[in-house]
This record gives structure tokens, C-alpha cells and sequence, in this order.
């Protein structure tokens, strides 16, 4: 079973259809690289995948439960998931154990353990509200939260964006890691030696204009 | 045009910026507090024929009455004074070369100018003696709004489930982000306390007859107080939206949050209200009784009709407007059903807001 079935997906936004009759798949222990132009739909996807954009049309199945199914399977599908959006913007004013607090209650596991914490530097963003931390670290407080559980699927919308060298190879290994214990990562970047790194099988989006449809 | 300007121009350039930086905002604060004080004023000086000297001889002969009015103001004006006193919109100017003295001097006379509603109230009632307890108090406002709490160490949340870790939030949310409307709240109710007080000892008034006068008054003029939080109430719905989206919570939880914290808040204002109303009034315990458990009832059908109000409005573009008018209607709704169904109004107000609540149309939001 795939952890990851993208079906017929078509989404429409401010009247513009900005994804036309996807299909693609991603198996356990794989990582699937997003590729694409500016615009053309990248984030889109993945907001698709991660339940927060309602899609026209299709299916996302993640570990066999729809994002978009019954009150049940919609939960079961959520909680396998964790999601870094391209803004990594939760609200402002939540302290980083807060955010990390909310995923854990969520998702029924507990706090990020020490190794994570230690990865990602977590702990000295523990009492700094996420307006008050820089992109680079709101990107670390926000991967921390994703890997809380930690679940079947990563969902990263450009995870590398604003992160240093150090913590750049950190997320590297957490993803390597994440994937040999059988998990499956879809993340968008333009960064093709960081997808290189990952040994990421490639999905490049075509340009939105008129209809973007995939290779696969 | 010359390339330079002179250091005068410069100094009056640097004023000018200075004061849309710092005094236009106060500004802005304070109207939304002399509106709230009109509404008062209209109660209390409306229909009882009260006039200022008499609010101001009682308290000045009425410790429990003056202690409340002034609380009441030092609540409603602090955060006004906190934008003058700490001037945080002004930082960048003063990394640039500029007055000293004059803006010390427009903080000042704003100060004092932006408190016309309290200046007017002791000057018309007590002529000079009324300029010194403005002055008194006007001292007391500059020491709370220099006065900055210590920062504590953060605990690790011990959230056991989602609908626990939101509700959680939401409150978080209503400290660090509604603190001062918080606060503008606390002084309002104890000023919708004092109205209704007055208003039932002014008329007389006993039992349930009491408490259904005394509980319309505190819901009208809980308006003003709750308006702010409620922005923030939802603007916290909002933010947390994608992340509640994705880690899978249920409408019905997120809507949950949203009552349990207007609740907090409706409840929390009301029972400062019945404290103000029981130092002003001198009605026995039953009325406080009566009064106190018909506005705890209505401040919960209030939680609930102001949930109804934020979630229709929540994707609007005139959100603001439309929780301030709904927040209105939902209090008007309280009167009514308590002036024409006596107790059995409560009931009925209840019922409709939960109803109301219950009925909400669902808003997805970013939906293709």
C-alpha cells in the first residue's frame, strides 16, 4: 500500500484552475522531490495533501485513509501526517513548546524527544514566541512540530528555506532517518543538491498556464 | 525647494511624524473608551435624572463607590497611557536626531487631554477639588502604565488532547494579544456593575425585578468591553485554522474553543459587574442572588450568540463591523427576552442563541 495516493487531484483558486488531473503516488521509505517554476503549483499540492486547501476534484490517501473522507477516515488520515507550509506561519504569539505541545496533544504522542530536539536546536527556541524568532528558526520550530509523533508522512512545503548550513545537514539525516524506519516524505524545493542529497525521486510540475497536468 | 531643511523645519518634521506616531493611535484608543463611557453616562445620568455632583459626592463620601470609579478608570485609561508613557510607536525616531522636551510636553497634555470624559465628570461635580483627584489619579495611571511585569520561564504544556490544547491557546491568545482590551473590559464591567447598582437602588428596585433590570444594564454595557476580544477571539480561529486543518481537529472542537473562551471572558466581566453592582447598591443578599445568577445565565446565552456572530463573519471583509453590530443585536436579544419574559426570558434567550450556535452556516475556508 502506497503511503501516499494523489487521484485524479484538480484544484481551482481565484477562479483559475491551478492543478489539473494529478496523479502520482509515494511509497513507504521513499522521498518525492517537487520541482517546478514559481506559481506552478507546488504549495498547492502540498496544502492539498496536508487537508488545509479543499481540492475540486480527486483523492489524497494517506496510509489508506482519505484526507477529504468520513469524520473518522479524515482524522486517521490527518494524524499520519506532518506538515511544514511555505510561510511557517502558525500564530504568532504561541511559544515554541506550545506549538510542539498541540502537535504532540493532536496526535496523541509525546513532546519532540531530545534527539530531535538536539537536531533541530529546539530547545533554545522552547520559551520564544514564533513572531519573535527569525524564518530560519520559525522553519525549525515548525519542522520540530511536523516531527512530532513522529508520523507516516512529512508534507514539507521548501523545508531548507532560511535554515544554516548545520541544520541544513540536521534535516538531512532526520529525513534519511525518517525514511529507512519506513516513512515517506513529500517536500517542495528548489534546492537540487539538497534533493540530490536526499536521493529524492523527482516530480516536476509543468507551468500553470493553461492547465498544469503531471508526467506521472 | 532647498535640498536641506532648516533645523527648525527638521524639528517640527520629526514632531509632526512623532505625533501621528505616538498620539494619533492613543487617540484612536481613547475614542473607543469615551464611547463606552457615553453609553454609561446615558445610563446613569439618563432615566435616573442622576447628575455629576452626585456621583461624585457619593464618591468622594463612599469609599466602596470611589474605590470602584477610580479602579474603573485606571482599568478603562491605563492602556491609553501605556501608548503615551512608552511611546514603543516612536522607537525608530529616536534613533534620529530630535526634540526632547516638546514630545515629554505633548505626552503630557495628552495625557490629561485624552481623559476629558473623566476630567469633565470631577470639574463639572467638584469644581477645583475635582482637578485634584484628576490629578491624583492621573499619577497613578503614568506609574501602572511605566510598570513592566517581569518575564517568567514558560512551563511545558501538559495538553492531553486537541480540544484541550486549543482551548489552551485561546486563552493564551486573550493574554499576550487582548491584554489591553482585557483590561479596557475589566473597567468597563465594573462600570456596567456600578450602572446597574445604581439603577436598581435609584429605582428602588428588589428580587427578580431586580435582576432583570440589573442584568439587561450589565449586558448592554458589557458591549463596549467584549468588542475587542472578540476581534482577537477570532483572529486566533483564523490563524490556527491551516494547523488545526492538517493535524486533523474537528470543526465541532475548534468551535468548542471559541465558546469556551467568549464564555470565560462574558463570565468573567459579569461576575466583576455583580461585585461593582454589590459595593453600589444596597439591596439584601437574595436580590445580589437573583441578580448575580440571571447575569451569569445571560452572559452564557451571550458566549454562545457571540460565537454565532464571529463564525458567520469569520471570512468577511467587515468582520470588525459586523461582530460590533451582532454583538449588539445579541445584547439587545437579552434585554428583550428579559423584558418581556421576566425569568422565563432567560430561559428563552438561552435557547434562542444556542439554537443560533447550532445553526451556524459551516465556512470552508480556501474551498476550490
Amino acid at each position: 500500500m502506497s503511503m501516499l495516493a494523489i487521484e485524479r487531484l484538480s484544484v481551482r483558486r481565484g477562479g483559475r484552475t491551478v492543478i489539473d488531473n494529478i496523479a502520482l503516488s509515494v511509497e513507504p521509505g521513499e522521498i518525492l522531490g517537487v520541482v517546478g517554476k514559481n506559481g506552478c503549483g507546488k504549495t498547492t499540492l502540498l496544502a492539498c495533501v496536508a487537508g488545509v486547501l479543499t481540492p475540486r476534484d480527486g483523492r489524497v490517501i494517506i496510509a489508506g485513509a482519505s484526507v477529504w473522507g468520513a469524520r473518522g477516515e479524515r482524522q486517521r488520515a490527518r494524524r499520519a501526517l506532518g506538515y511544514v507550509p511555505e510561510g511557517a506561519d502558525p500564530p504568532g504569539f504561541l511559544l515554541g513548546n506550545e506549538l510542539w505541545s498541540l502537535c504532540a496533544a493532536a496526535r496523541g504522542a509525546t513532546p519532540p524527544s531530545q534527539a530531535l530536539r538536539d537536531a533541530l536546536g529546539l530547545d533554545e527556541l522552547r520559551d520564544t514566541a514564533l513572531e519573535r524568532m527569525s524564518l530560519g528558526q520559525r522553519r525549525r520550530a515548525c519542522l520540530g512540530a511536523a516531527f512530532v509523533g513522529p508520523p507516516k508522512l512529512l508534507v514539507l512545503d521548501e523545508p531548507d528555506n532560511g535554515l544554516d548550513a548545520r541544520r541544513l545537514d540536521a534535516i538531512v539525516g532526520l529525513l534519511k532517518a525518517h525514511a529507512a524506519e519506513g516513512g515517506a516524505t513529500i517536500l517542495a524545493s528548489h534546492d537540487a543538491a539538497l534533493l540530490d542529497q536526499l536521493g529524492a525521486r523527482i516530480h516536476a510540475m509543468r507551468d500553470p498556464s493553461p492547465t498544469i497536468r503531471s508526467d506521472d | 525647494m532647498t535640498a536641506e531643511s532648516t533645523p527648525r523645519a527638521a524639528r517640527a518634521q520629526w514632531l509632526d511624524v512623532w505625533t501621528r506616531a505616538v498620539i494619533v493611535p492613543a487617540w484612536r484608543r481613547a475614542a473607543a473608551v469615551w464611547v463606552g463611557t457615553a453609553i454609561v453616562a446615558a445610563v446613569i445620568f439618563g432615566p435616573s435624572g442622576m447628575r455629576a455632583s452626585d456621583l461624585t459626592g457619593l464618591a468622594l463620601h463612599h469609599a466602596g463607590i470611589g474605590g470602584a470609579l477610580a479602579v474603573t478608570w485606571l482599568l478603562v485609561f491605563v492602556p491609553t497611557a501605556r501608548l503615551l508613557v512608552r511611546a514603543e510607536g516612536a522607537a525608530y525616531l529616536r534613533t534620529l536626531p530630535g526634540p526632547t522636551i516638546a514630545p515629554i510636553v505633548l505626552a503630557a497634555a495628552a495625557l490629561v487631554a485624552l481623559q476629558l470624559p473623566w476630567v469633565a465628570l470631577w470639574v463639572v461635580g467638584e469644581g477645583l477639588l475635582g482637578l485634584g483627584v484628576v490629578a491624583v489619579v492621573t499619577l497613578a495611571i503614568l506609574a501602572l502604565a511605566s510598570w513592566r511585569p517581569p518575564q517568567l520561564r514558560a512551563k511545558w504544556p501538559g495538553w492531553r488532547h486537541e480540544g484541550e490544547a486549543l482551548r489552551a491557546i485561546h486563552v493564551r491568545a486573550l493574554r499576550r494579544r487582548a491584554g489591553d482590551a482585557l483590561v479596557r473590559g475589566a473597567g468597563l464591567s465594573v462600570l456596567a456593575g456600578v450602572a446597574a447598582g445604581l439603577f436598581v437602588r435609584n429605582n428602588q428596585l428588589a428580587g427578580l425585578d431586580a435582576a432583570v433590570v440589573g442584568a439587561s444594564v450589565i449586558a448592554i454595557v458589557l458591549v463596549p468591553a467584549e468588542v475587542g476580544v472578540l476581534l482577537v477571539i477570532l483572529a486566533t480561529h483564523r490563524t490556527t485554522a491551516w494547523l488545526a486543518m492538517s493535524l486533523g481537529t474537528s470543526r465541532v472542537t475548534r468551535i468548542v474553543a471559541v465558546v469556551y473562551a467568549i464564555a470565560l471572558v462574558q463570565l468573567a466581566a459579569t461576575v466583576i459587574a455583580i461585585a461593582a453592582a454589590y459595593v453600589v447598591t444596597d439591596a439584601d443578599l437574595r436580590t445580589i442572588a437573583w441578580l448575580g445568577g440571571t447575569s451569569l445565565v445571560v452572559a452564557l446565552g451571550s458566549a454562545m450568540g457571540c460565537a454565532r456572530v464571529l463564525l458567520a463573519a469569520e471570512d468577511s471583509p467587515t468582520i470588525a463591523a459586523r461582530t460590533v453590530v451582532g454583538s449588539i443585536v445579541v445584547a439587545a436579544l437579552a434585554v428583550l427576552c428579559l423584558g418581556l419574559f421576566g425569568e422565563l426570558g432567560i430561559g428563552a434567550f438561552v435557547a434562542t442563541s444556542a439554537l443560533a450556535l447550532f445553526t451556524t452556516p459551516v465556512a470552508t475556508p480556501e474551498r476550490a
